[in-house]
This record gives structure tokens, C-alpha cells and sequence, in this order.
């Protein structure tokens, strides 16, 4: 039996250990692939080996499969001949005359290997999804940008123009007011060019002439200007980018996009790596990408684990209620992979996936139009918090934090008297961390009834003691702490009004 | 500059006196690691060259590459050497096999293995284009039945593979192309198995696996040139 050797360089047909015919590739790399691919026809190789009528084993299987289409008479290789023909690799490829010594052979397969693997990478950098993910990660770079420039324009021309800062939100209108110029050149059609309603020139023009402003140089107005002019142009390039990924998006990946939204869809893509490996991810990776960090945190430690990441910018995630956000993640994310699989391997545009997603979501919120139990306790005690300022947010964690610890005091809340009184008794194990304040609270809380003179004290040390107060203010339960916190809100709001 | 270096050839305690695989090269005041350029002028990853007798050594920095950090943290078996041949799972940017290259030299070979196609590119060109000993192989390393140009067993087998299944992977490939009585590397990165168990652990049952075929003769914690990450040096039986 002949035995057909594929080798980087040709292929030879050997008769035991000698050498019947051999025929080399004159683009190895090229052909070779052919051959891995089955694409390659090898009329010399067939017309030979049907010429000599005798059954043949081959050493690959995609060159099998060639041979057998041609009706040749094959089949593979034993094992231990496969071994023998790896391991003399380089003697072969002399034998056959591909090379004219062993050296000369390694250095041909190293060239080979070279080749083969450059192609490859090619390839890859060919890819249109490796193209979407540049785009998509340039237009994320470019809000960053953008956007911190903005909040410079609108510092430095407002020491020129400090109203204009209140009246224009659009910060594309705002640069194109500040290349007008100077205050004092401010028309009224400079405002209407920047594209403002009526009413708003009015007033436009009319505080441009009462502000309080200083003066500008010319040379800072020059420097303001040209920030004002990136910011105009990052604003183009910013559209530009968008509408490219938005077709490519639709190009190559349809199903995607039609679930995910192009902006999404491509985010999603650019964490993936790219369409292939997302679409050998499975949905619940999906469900959670971008937000790796709450992930492993909540693997090693136990705690909640994230419900969305970068999903959360999903229109149906982002627009339901907060107790169904995770649900909807996850069957978008079921979706989502479907349909990347759709557009790698499969043809077109499939409509049922949306449907069903839709038919899911409708689902998903009628079904959990309220909160469940343990969802409606957490909200309740946000809300009592709720439109206070930060300090307020940061006790909450405080407490929130204290409130584990202590284990299932939060389930006996509905009295939260008899939790006073629970607490009470933990104190021992408290008062360490405090320090002393804790006795003198104690002695406090006998003499309750003059509460007022106590707080009268605490507010002149305010400073120094917010921290602690939080704490105090736990114990002694929620409603009374409110107070406080709520008249020193109406007198912050006040300020902040005047 | 190169008047102040000073060259020894002896490897610090255990590694064999006569092995001039490696040289520690006195530069800033300190012993560093070094070894021999294969390709003078070449630099692959920005280390220093250094120039001494007419020969130009490459500094070795423990902190860019693992093999670094173990003979600094007392490796006590050093197989690679001339003419040694080696697979390399995980080339990466070839920052260890360029050294490794110039260890074997040129009548030795590196298969270096590598499925990346972003860190292959900087792979080819910085490393695989210039050492004529090195064979560039762009494939999966779970499928080392596809690798082509890999011929004949080798002396050692070096996997550095970031795959919660690493260790299995590579044992798979050293069936296929370790020799007997071959050496066998591997990098365990704890954070890619598992990153909710203990760094220990996972080491230690990652070398449970390799006990029925190969025959452990260290394990090397890197600290402090990388964190959880060990190396494994294992001798396969027979």
C-alpha cells in the first residue's frame, strides 16, 4: 500500500520508505491551506494516484476527505505511522526534494511557519467586528474627552459670561457662542445661527448686556476659542462614528442589533473580544458583562451578584422598574446570544427573536407589576432617606452595614420600638466601638425629657461630631433622626435658592 | 559604561556549576540575570543590552517573565540549555521564549505556541522574525493534534496558558511531544482557575494532577515578581 504524506512543502507519495513521486507546493503556505480547507483540487496528485490503481493511506484527514471525493481508494493512517512520520518530519521533506539537507528543511518550515502564521494574523485584523469595537471604544474616549472639556469651556468663558452657564444646557450651542466672541459682539444673530428659539435670544440678549463678568484678553478669548472649536469638532466626529457603527453594526451583526440596539449591541461586542467569541459566550456571562467587578466580588464574598452591566444601558432594562430589571437583563441576555450565534452562523435577519423577547418582557412586567416582599422592604427604608443630601446617603450605608451585623433584626422591623429595646441589650458589644459617648447618651436618654437641652449641646459641636451622630441616630430609631437632618435640608435648599 | 560590569558565569547554590545557560551580570550595583544575545542588537522588550569581551548579553527582568522569577526565587533543575528543544504553550509577546532562544541557540528549537492573534502580531515581529530557532505556531493549544511543523518529541515542555483547564491542556500536549523523562514547566495562575478558592489549594491540586505521569521536583511560589502565580517543574516518568 502507498502511503500519501501531506508535508508543509508538498505532498509525496511514498512506497514503504521509498519515495514514488512527489509533488511540491510553489506557494506553500497558500496551498497548503487549500488543502487544510478542502478546497484545493490537486488534479496532478488524483490523475497519479487513479493511474496506479493500488488503495492508499493518507496522513490527513482534510486530504482524505479530497482523495475520497475524487474516488480514490484511501484511508487514514495508523496511529503509530503518523507518530513515525511527525517524529522524521524533517527527513521526509528531504526525501521528497522539497529540501537538499536537514538544516536546509528546518529553515523551510520555519519560513513556512512565519508565513502561515502572518496570514493568519492578517486575517484577523481584517475582520469588521474587530473594526466596530475601535469605533465603538473611540466614541466612548471621545464623550470622556468631550465632556471634560465642556465643563472647562463653560469654567473659564463664564468667568467672562457667567450667566450664559445657566440659560444654555446644550453645550454644542454654548461653544458656538463663545466663537462668536466676546460678550460685547454677542447679536442676536449669532444666537439664532446657534440655533435658539425666539424667546431665548430675547433673554439671551438681554442679560448679555447686564452680566457680571470681567473682562477677557484677547489672548485667553484666542486659547477659549479653540477649545471651543474641539469641542465643535468632536462633536462631528463623535456623529460620524455613530452613524458608521450604526451601519457596520447592521451589516454584520443584524440579529444583534436588532435586540441590543447598534450602540449596545456594539459595546457588548467590544467586551466579547469579538462576534465568534460572543457568540460562544453563554447568556449569563452576557447578562453580566461590565460589570466584572461586582461579579467576583460577589463570588468571593458572597454578597448580592450584579443583575446587568453593561445591559443596564438597554432601553427595556433602563426603563423598568427597578425589581425587574434583573429578570429582563437576563432574557435580553438569553436573546442576545441567540442572535449573535444567528449572524455567525446562521443567514439574515431573524424577526422571531425580538418577538419573543418582547412577548417576554410584557410578561415580566405584568406579572411583577408590584415588588415583591423583600423588594418592597429596601426601597421604604431608601425612601425615608430619599432627597436628603449626601450625608444622609452615607449614614444609610452606615446603618445598612450595622444592620447585617447584627443579623435578623431587619426582619422584626415592623416594630421598631421592640427593637429599641433589642438594641438596648446589644449595647454592651457596642460601647467599645464608640468610645464614651455612649455612657453619656445613656445618661441621656434618662433624662429624656429635656431632650432639647441635649441637642442644644450637639449642635454647637456639630463639626467634629456628624459621624457620630449618624450612629446615634440609629438607636434611637428613624423618625425622630429625620428631624434634624430635614431642617437643616430646608435651610440648605434656602441657600442654594437665593 | 561597560567597563564597570562584571561578568560571572556561576550560578548561584544549587544549579549546576558548568551549565553557561545564564549568567548573572553585575549592573547599578546589583547581580542581575542575563543571558546571551542571540541576534546582537536586537532587543525584544526594551531590556538593557550590555556589551562585555565582544559578547552582548540581554538583560532578563524577573518581573516581565515568569522562568526569570524562578530561577530567582531557586529553581533547582535548569534543562534548557544548547541545542535543547522546547514547546512553548503561551508565547505570548515572547518576552520568556526570546530567552529561551538564546539559550538553545541556534542548532536548538522553540515551538512556541501562541492563539492570540492581537499578541501574536508583536510576537512575530519583535521575536519570531529575527531568531532563526524559533517556529511560530498560531493555534489553540487545547488542539495540539493541529499543530504542523511540530516534529519529533522534545526535551521540555513550557505551558503558560491563562485557562481554568491548564493544567489538563497541558498534559494533553505533553503526551503528544514530551519526551520520556522530559521536563515539564507550568506557570498555575491561581486568579485564572478559580479566583473564590485560596491561591494554595489550587496549586496543590493542580500538582495532585500531575502525580500519575510525571514526577514533581518543585513548586515555586513568584512572589514578590508576580503575585499568585506559581511554577511547577515536573519530570515526566520512564
Amino acid at each position: 500500500m502507498y502511503s500519501v504524506i501531506l508535508t508543509e512543502l508538498g505532498i509525496s507519495v511514498f512506497d514503504d520508505e521509498k519515495l514514488e513521486k512527489s509533488f511540491p507546493f510553489s506557494n506553500p503556505v497558500k496551498e497548503y491551506l487549500l488543502v487544510k480547507n478542502k478546497e484545493s483540487k490537486l488534479n496532478e496528485l488524483i490523475n497519479y494516484l487513479a493511474s496506479i490503481q493500488r488503495g492508499v493511506s493518507v496522513s490527513d484527514d482534510a486530504l482524505l476527505a479530497i482523495l475520497k471525493k475524487n474516488n480514490i481508494d484511501s484511508q487514514i493512517m495508523e496511529d503509530s505511522e503518523l507518530e513515525r512520520i511527525q517524529a522524521s518530519k524533517p527527513q521526509i521533506i528531504v526525501d521528497s526534494g522539497f529540501a537538499s539537507n536537514p538544516q536546509d528543511a528546518l529553515g523551510k518550515l520555519r519560513e513556512f511557519a512565519l508565513g502561515l502564521s502572518s496570514s493568519k494574523v492578517t486575517e484577523v485584523s481584517e475582520s469588521p467586528d474587530l473594526h466596530i469595537i475601535q469605533a465603538i471604544n473611540s466614541l466612548d474616549e471621545i464623550d470622556k474627552i468631550a465632556n471634560a472639556l465642556s465643563s472647562r469651556l463653560r469654567e473659564w468663558y463664564g468667568l467672562h459670561f457667567p450667566e450664559l452657564d445657566n440659560v444654555i444646557d446644550s453645550i454644542n450651542g454654548y461653544a458656538q457662542i463663545v466663537m462668536a466672541g466676546k460678550r460685547e459682539s454677542l447679536t442676536k444673530q449669532v444666537f439664532e445661527d446657534a440655533g435658539f428659539p425666539e424667546s431665548k435670544v430675547e433673554m439671551l440678549s438681554l442679560i448679555s448686556t447686564k452680566s457680571r463678568g470681567g473682562d477677557i484678553s484677547d489672548v485667553n478669548l484666542a486659547i477659549v476659542q479653540s477649545i471651543a472649536k474641539q469641542i465643535l469638532d468632536f462633536h462631528d466626529l463623535r456623529k460620524k462614528l455613530e452613524e458608521h457603527v450604526e451601519s457596520e453594526m447592521q451589516t454584520i451583526a443584524p440579529n444583534l442589533s436588532a435586540i441590543l440596539g447598534t450602540a449596545v449591541g456594539a459595546r457588548i461586542l467590544g467586551r466579547a473580544g469579538s462576534l465568534k467569541r460572543l457568540a460562544s459566550l453563554p447568556a449569563s456571562t452576557i447578562q453580566v458583562l461590565g460589570a466584572e467587578k461586582a461579579l467576583f466580588r460577589s463570588l468571593k464574598t458572597g454578597s448580592q451578584p450584579p443583575k446587568h452591566g453593561l445591559l443596564f444601558q438597554h432601553a427595556m432594562v433602563h426603563a423598568a422598574p427597578r425589581w425587574q430589571r434583573g429578570k429582563i437583563a437576563r432574557a435580553i441576555a438569553a436573546k442576545a446570544v441567540i442572535a449573535a450565534r444567528v449572524d455567525v452562523y446562521g443567514d439574515g435577519l431573524n424577526k422571531t427573536l425580538l418577538e419573543k423577547l418582547n412577548v417576554r418582557v410584557d410578561e415580566i412586567g405584568k406579572k411583577y407589576e408590584n415588588p415583591t416582599e423583600k423588594d418592597i422592604r429596601r426601597p421604604e427604608s431608601f425612601r425615608r432617606d430619599g432627597g436628603n443630601f449626601r450625608d444622609n446617603s452615607r449614614r444609610r450605608d452606615d446603618r445598612g452595614g450595622r444592620r447585617d451585623d447584627r443579623g435578623g433584626r431587619r426582619d422584626d422591623r415592623g416594630g421598631r420600638r421592640d427593637d429599641r429595646g433589642g438594641r438596648r441589650d446589644d449595647r454592651g458589644g457596642r460601647r467599645d466601638d464608640r468610645g464614651g459617648r455612649r455612657d453619656d447618651r445613656g445618661g441621656r436618654r434618662d433624662d429624656r425629657g429635656g431632650r432639647r437641652d441635649d441637642r442644644g449641646g450637639r449642635r454647637d459641636d456639630r463639626g467634629g461630631r456628624r459621624d457620630d451622630r449618624g450612629g446615634r441616630r440609629d438607636d434611637r430609631g428613624g423618625r425622630r433622626d429625620d428631624r434634624p437632618s430635614s431642617n437643616k435640608n430646608k435651610k440648605r435648599k434656602q441657600f442654594g435658592r437665593r | 559604561m561597560t567597563d564597570q560590569v562584571q561578568i560571572k558565569t556561576k550560578r548561584e547554590n544549587s544549579l549546576e556549576e558548568d551549565n553557561p545557560a545564564f549568567f548573572w551580570i553585575k549592573s547599578e550595583g546589583q547581580q542581575k540575570l542575563a543571558t546571551e544575545n542571540l541576534v546582537p542588537g536586537n532587543q525584544v522588550y526594551k531590556e538593557k543590552l550590555i556589551v562585555k569581551k565582544g559578547i552582548e548579553y540581554r538583560l532578563w527582568d524577573p518581573f516581565r517573565s515568569k522562568l526569570a522569577a524562578a530561577i530567582m526565587n531557586e529553581l533547582e533543575n535548569f534543562p534548557f540549555e544548547n541545542k535543547t528543544k522546547v514547546l512553548y504553550l503561551g508565547a505570548s509577546t515572547g518576552t520568556t521564549v526570546s530567552h529561551i532562544s538564546d539559550i538553545v541557540g541556534p542548532s536548538g528549537i522553540v515551538f512556541a505556541v501562541e492563539h492570540a492573534s492581537r499578541v501574536a502580531r508583536d510576537f512575530l515581529d519583535r521575536v519570531a522574525a529575527y531568531r532563526k530557532n524559533i517556529m511560530p505556531i498560531l493555534q489553540d493549544a487545547r488542539r495540539p493534534k493541529e499543530y504542523f511543523s511540530v516534529f519529533g518529541k522534545v526535551d521540555v515542555v513550557y505551558v503558560d496558558i491563562a485557562q481554568p483547564d491548564q493544567t489538563e491542556i497541558a498534559i494533553d500536549n505533553c503526551e503528544m511531544f514530551l519526551k520520556k523523562g522530559g521536563y515539564f514547566f507550568l506557570v498555575i495562575k491561581t486568579r485564572s482557575i478559580d479566583v473564590t478558592k485560596s491561591p494554595k489549594k489550587i496549586i496543590e491540586e493542580e500538582t495532585q494532577k500531575l502525580q500519575p505521569k510525571f514526577e514533581v521536583l518543585q513548586s515555586i511560589d513568584l512572589h514578590p515578581y508576580d503575585k499568585d502565580h506559581a511554577i511547577v517543574i515536573a519530570k515526566s516518568r520512564g
